[in-house]
Order: structure tokens, then sequence, then C-alpha cells
């Protein structure tokens, strides 16, 4: 099966590759995976004033996985929260070209994202009223 | 040999030949013409078997030649086109329900889908240690890729870190393998009691759940170690 130039882009030049600090409280982790292919994604987050300010990934699986969770970084950089939630798997299925038999990757994407993002309101919800104490101190 | 391109009767109460009531047979008591297997005959009624997850295979692969001596498309030669498509027909889903209850993994796997009904699609879940194990074992392997390029480099001692990790996930899917045994057995038991009250559904359902969920990690940790055994070609 030929890869769009897309996805071999993606592949060849992954932007956002790597980690970020998991136990960071302006970190959002999702930690995803598809067991018909034995993919696995981890894509993270790092919010500011509510603002994706960066974003990582790394993923164990095909092209079609490396070049979704990759685009997926790209998009989410400079988003805000309640935007991030917007993007959807047809996007990505879209931009990049993804036959039929690879649309299972773009689904796994939307799962990372909507989990990393899950992680981050998780995080900032159990902190806020800490905040808010050390406000009034 | 001329196909019949005429649906095959769905119900398997009355003979499609001569009309009289078969109750179940698979050759009609009056006129002995051959019957088709019902089409929503699942591959455990077909061979006879109850729908357990401990199979004799000797016992598998006795009723299945009982079965495909009873229906081989070689005795239909000369016969009606109707009785050669339903020799046809009932052939190929013997074969089929054979190879598939023959293996356990693949028995299993037919199983959940049989007792799942709309929910199949529901993947089975992994814990996250497993998935984040399996991205550091990937790090390691693409690690040892980038050096192959180059001469002379430390290779050996990622080679020895991968050899360790496939010895540990070997023995992880192993363990798993065995968990899924005992599952096997504790399936089995609660198909044998006759009762069908909520406990024992819910019973049934949390096994199936642990069942899936035990491929479900069996298939990542398949997926990487044949990736481990690339590597280390």
């Amino acid at each position: 099966m030929a890869y769009s130039d897309k996805v071999i882009d993606h592949y060849n030049n992954p932007r956002n590759l790597g980690s970020l600090p998991k136990d960071d409280q302006s970190v959002g982790t999702g930690i995803v995976g598809a067991p018909e292919c034995g993919d696995v994604m981890k894509l993270q987050i790092k919010v500011q004033n509510d603002v994706i300010v960066d974003a990582k990934f790394k993923t164990f699986g095909c092209g079609s996985a490396i070049a979704s969770s990759s685009l997926a970084t790209e998009w989410l950089k400079g988003r805000t929260v309640e935007d991030a939630y917007k993007i959807k798997n047809t996007d990505i299925v879209q931009e990049l070209n993804l036959p039929p038999v690879k649309i299972h990757c773009s689904v796994l994407a939307e799962d990372a994202i909507k989990a990393a993002l899950e992680d981050y309101r998780k995080k900032s919800d159990a902190a806020a009223p800490v905040e808010s104490t050390v406000a009034k101190a | 040999m001329a196909i019949v391109k005429k649906e095959l009767p769905l119900a398997r109460s009355m003979c499609w030949h001569c009309q009289s009531d078969i109750g179940g047979e698979y050759f009609c008591q009056q006129c002995v013409k051959v019957q088709p297997l019902s089409k929503d005959i699942d591959y455990f009624t077909a061979l006879g078997l109850p729908r357990k997850l401990n199979i004799d295979t000797g016992m598998l692969e006795t009723k299945f030649y009982e079965m495909s001596r009873a229906f081989h498309p070689d005795f239909y030669e000369g016969k009606s086109d109707m009785e050669r498509a339903v020799s046809l027909a009932n052939s190929a889903t013997l074969n089929q329900a054979y190879s598939t209850l023959k293996n356990p993994i693949e028995r299993v796997e037919y199983l959940l889908r049989l007792e799942a009904g709309s929910a199949k699609e529901i993947p089975g879940k992994a814990p996250t240690e497993l998935f984040e194990t399996l991205l550091e074992i990937q790090e390691q392997l693409e690690e040892l890729q980038t050096l192959k390029g180059q001469k002379g480099t430390g290779s050996e001692e990622i080679v020895g870190r991968l050899r360790a990790e496939r010895g540990t996930l070997e023995a992880k899917r192993g363990a798993l393998e065995r968990r899924l045994a005992e599952l096997f057995q504790l399936w089995d038991r609660l198909a044998d009691r006759s009762s069908s009250d909520q406990g024992q559904k819910t019973e049934k359902e949390q096994v199936l759940k642990q069942m899936r969920d035990i491929l479900s990690q069996r298939n990542y940790l398949n997926t990487m170690l044949a990736n481990i055994a690339e590597a280390l070609e």
C-alpha cells in the first residue's frame, strides 16, 4: 500500500517527537493503544493560561499512526483547551489522505488528544482549590 | 459442476424437498435428502459441542471427520443441483468451524464474538504501564537502528538490554496465557451450571471481559516481540 506524500513527510520528519515531564501540573498526558494492530501512542500537552503552548508525542506503530500523532501535535500547539477538543479524526484522515484501512490510526490520535486533555483537566481541577488557598494567604 | 444460485432455505424445520418435518436432523427421514445447516448456526453447535473452551481436540477431530463424511461433495456427484449445493455449503461451514475451534486463541476470540452480541467491537483494555514499557522498548529499538548504520559502536549493550526485555515480555505473555487457561476452566464451570439467574449472567460477563483484556494485552506483546525479533536478527 502506498502512503501519501504527507504521511511520508511526517514519518521522515516527525514534528514534536519526545516527552514532557509527566508530573508537571501544566502537562496533560494521554496514552492509548489499539489492540487490533498493537499500536501505542503517547501524546502530551503543556498548557499555560488555557492555551496549549507545547505538544509532544511518541508512537509505537505504523507510518500512519506516527503521521497522525505528529500532525495532531502540530494542530494542538496554539489552540485553547476548548478548541483542542474540536479536532476530529476525520480532519486527520482528510489532511493525510489516509486509506480506509488506516482510519483507525486517526481514531487513535483523536483518542490520545482527548485523553491528554482529560488528564490536564483532572490535574487542574485537583489543583484549583490549593491555588485559591495560596491566593488568600 | 453447476452451482445453484437460488438461496438455500433458512429454516431447518422443514425438508426443502418433500416438506416433511425434519426436526433438526441433517437428513430428511422421509426422502433421505441432505439438509442445509442453518445460516445462524454457531460453530460449536455445528460440530455438536457445548459452548465451552476446553475442548478435547481428539473428539473435535472425530466429530469433524464424521460430519465431513456425511456432507463431502464427492459423495454428491450425480445428485441434484440442490443436493450438491447443500453439500458444498455445509462442508465449507464445517471446515471453517473446525479450523476456528481447533486453535484455543481463535476459539476464545470466536466465543467472545458470539457472546458479546452488539458489544463485539468494544476492545479490551490494557494497563497504561504496559504502554509505557512498550514505548521505552521502542526507543531502544530506534536507538539500535541508528547505531546499526554506524561502525564500531556500543550496540552490544542495547542488544543485551533488548534480549532481557524480550525475556520479560515472554514471561509476561506466559503468565497471561496461564491466566487465560484458568478463565477457560471458570467459563466451562459456569456453562455447566443450569441456572440462568442474574448473578450467573454477571459472572459470565466478568469472565468474558477478563478474557478480552488478556487477549488484547497479548496482542500488544506479540507485536512488540515480533519487532524485537526482527531487530535482533
